[in-house]
């Protein structure tokens, strides 16, 4: 269903599913273009989520999906306060779910925990950006025009520290594990891969009761 | 030693266009030494080689300088291979 959530910046979308019990998984996805490549793959997971018995909610950040809020406008610190907010409004307990760049969003909500796949720094992102925005040949990155403040906010952010973290098996960076699976926010056409939504779904449930038991 | 660290490249070089272009296993492993990229595959634009650049480095955990990058490194799948050995192995 549709929901709506309000933060300091205005009102925007949020998918719910599953439950109208808590906790609540709230997924934020990676910033920019990757958020179109993993839009599916998120719903996948929030499904077989609800499957498990699990409520989950993707709100649509400032920028984002339906949002109204010009993408040149945004601030690293309002995507930041809107994730709160969109945890306030479920109600509590909530747990993040970040992939890619939707790891930095998290880290200022109040959560029961954090749960990362392949999350990448501001630092990260900041240099993929650079070079869309080469490949490009003008002033948007890979389409987008953004913020001189929102770039300037990127080589600082960083990760919540104490999340579970999730690396495909092709990373070599330490992680609390590490699955089979290509990088679906690399490709140009979106694309879905239901067995390992599947996988990670099984994973999240699994530690949200650890951390509620 | 040499050797087998460059035929891990190719492997590693090879996963990656498989899984950013999207290309099928069977088609990605048809590639060979002279198997024309840039110009010649359809799905690599320019913005897809920024990502296959991009996941060279995550995979080989190397670092590719912007002026690096030019078209004789991405005429083949032999030049692209021997560009990311040099680093990986160096």
């Amino acid at each position: 269903m549709i929901d709506h959530y309000d933060w300091a910046g205005g009102r925007e979308a949020m998918l719910r599913f599953g439950p109208d019990t808590c906790p609540v998984v709230v997924a934020a996805l990676p910033l920019f273009e990757e958020a179109n490549r993993t839009r599916a793959f998120v719903v996948t997971i929030l499904r077989a989520l609800a499957e498990r018995g699990i409520a989950g909610a993707l709100p649509d950040l400032p920028g984002q999906g339906e949002s109204l809020a010009p993408t040149d406008t945004v601030r690293l610190a309002h995507l930041r306060d809107a994730f709160a907010a969109a945890t306030r409004h479920v109600g509590g307990p909530a747990y993040a779910l970040g992939i890619r760049s939707g790891a930095l969003l998290d880290a200022t909500a109040t959560l029961g925990g954090r749960w990362h796949f392949t999350p990448s720094t501001g630092a990260d992102l900041l240099r993929e950006l650079e070079r869309l925005r080469q490949a490009g040949g003008g002033d948007a990155y890979g389409g987008n025009h953004l913020s001189p403040v929102l770039l300037g906010e990127l080589p600082t952010a960083g990760i919540a520290a104490l999340s579970r973290t999730i690396y495909l098996e092709s990373d070599a960076r330490p992680a609390d594990r590490h699955v089979p699976g290509a990088p679906l926010w690399r490709r140009s056409e979106p694309d879905n891969n239901p067995a390992l939504a599947a996988s990670l779904a099984e994973d999240i449930a699994a530690w949200v009761r650890a951390c509620e038991s | 030693m040499q050797r087998e660290g460059f035929a891990k490249v190719e492997e590693t070089v090879r996963g990656v266009l498989r899984d950013v272009l999207g290309l099928s296993t069977e088609r990605a492993a048809a590639f060979h030494e002279d198997t024309p990229l840039f110009g010649a595959l359809p799905e690599l634009d320019s913005l897809a080689v920024a990502g296959v650049l991009t996941e060279i480095e995550d995979r080989l955990g190397i670092l590719i300088e912007d002026d690096e990058v030019d078209g004789e490194m991405l005429e083949s799948f032999g030049a692209l291979t021997r560009f990311a050995a040099a680093k990986a192995l160096a």
